[in-house]
């Protein structure tokens, strides 16, 4: 399964306006389109697992995931905040890219785990930040994962 | 926005089957995938034995807020089911895969509280 066939243009925003953790968790959440009552549970699940220990791999990226109810097929989302916002990032930075991923607790095709080592391991190619900062359009978004994510 | 902070017409007691349910889960992940334990040491340097002890607490602790009624509904579920709460899409429970009365089902709005399967024992929680 190739990423960009996971993301669609909906899912994608490319100038989140919140300015702390949790309501940039919530600003990611309503990229998915759920309901109010699933958005809730939802951000309570994300919040149990950044409480684990933050999501903010490095790098400006993070990586907010969890498996929910609320959904009934894995689920992805992208945001970017161009001036950064604190996220207790591992290297102390702020967090500029920002990739949702949301799976149901069982999923027959078990993506979830190959995705989220995916998402990380293209986040984790040097040049994929300032790509990031450079696309203008949530389609150019998705040509980037079409093109760096194989 | 309502969104995610709005808990209104939710059952208390259902939020917190929710929340164990998914506490569950990650815990579970955690115990018995080595991918998922390697990808949360790897990445988001995570330990994971510290992560299920973390997850152990948080679950004894939403435990005792639950109603002692349905604390007794849960504890014997547990042991016979990987899922707790399970959710019912179109009509169809999805603890046991039979499709259940809409009046068990009921309205996900109604103030009846917190439902079950009526087949599988289960609790439920209705997804659009
Ligand atoms: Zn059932």
């Amino acid at each position: 399964m190739k990423l960009r066939q996971l993301f669609t243009l909906e899912g994608v925003n490319l100038e989140l306006k919140a300015e702390t953790k949790d309501d940039i968790l919530k600003e990611l959440i309503q990229l998915l389109d759920l309901d109010d009552k699933s958005e809730t549970i939802l951000f309570k699940t994300l919040k149990r697992r950044e409480n684990l220990g933050s999501t903010g791999i490095g790098k400006g990226i993070a990586i907010p995931h969890c498996r929910s109810l609320v959904v009934n097929r894995l689920r992805l989302a992208y945001g970017r905040k161009p001036e950064g916002a604190d996220f207790n990032s591992i290297d102390g930075e702020p967090v500029h890219n920002f990739f949702l991923i949301v799976a149901p607790p069982l999923e027959v095709s078990n993506q979830y785990l190959p995705v989220l080592g995916k998402i990380a391991q293209f986040a984790k190619d040097p040049d994929i930040p300032t790509h990031l900062q450079d696309i203008s359009t949530p389609q150019e978004f998705l040509d980037l994962l079409e093109e760096k994510a194989p | 926005m309502s969104g995610p902070s709005d808990t209104r017409g939710m059952d208390p007691q259902l939020m917190l089957l929710l929340e164990l349910q998914d506490l569950r889960a990650q815990r579970k992940e955690l115990a018995e995938s080595e991918v998922a334990e390697r990808m949360q040491e790897e990445h988001f340097h995570i330990d994971p034995a510290d992560a299920r002890s973390h997850l152990d607490e948080k679950i004894t602790e939403i435990e005792q807020e639950l109603h002692p009624r349905i604390r007794a509904r849960y504890a014997q579920i547990v042991p016979m089911r990987d899922r707790v709460v399970v959710p019912v899409i179109n009509g169809v429970c999805y603890g046991c895969f039979v499709s259940i009365p809409t009046a068990t089902a009921g309205d996900r709005d109604s103030p009846a509280g917190v439902q079950s399967c009526e087949h599988c024992g289960c609790f439920i929680y209705i997804l659009n």
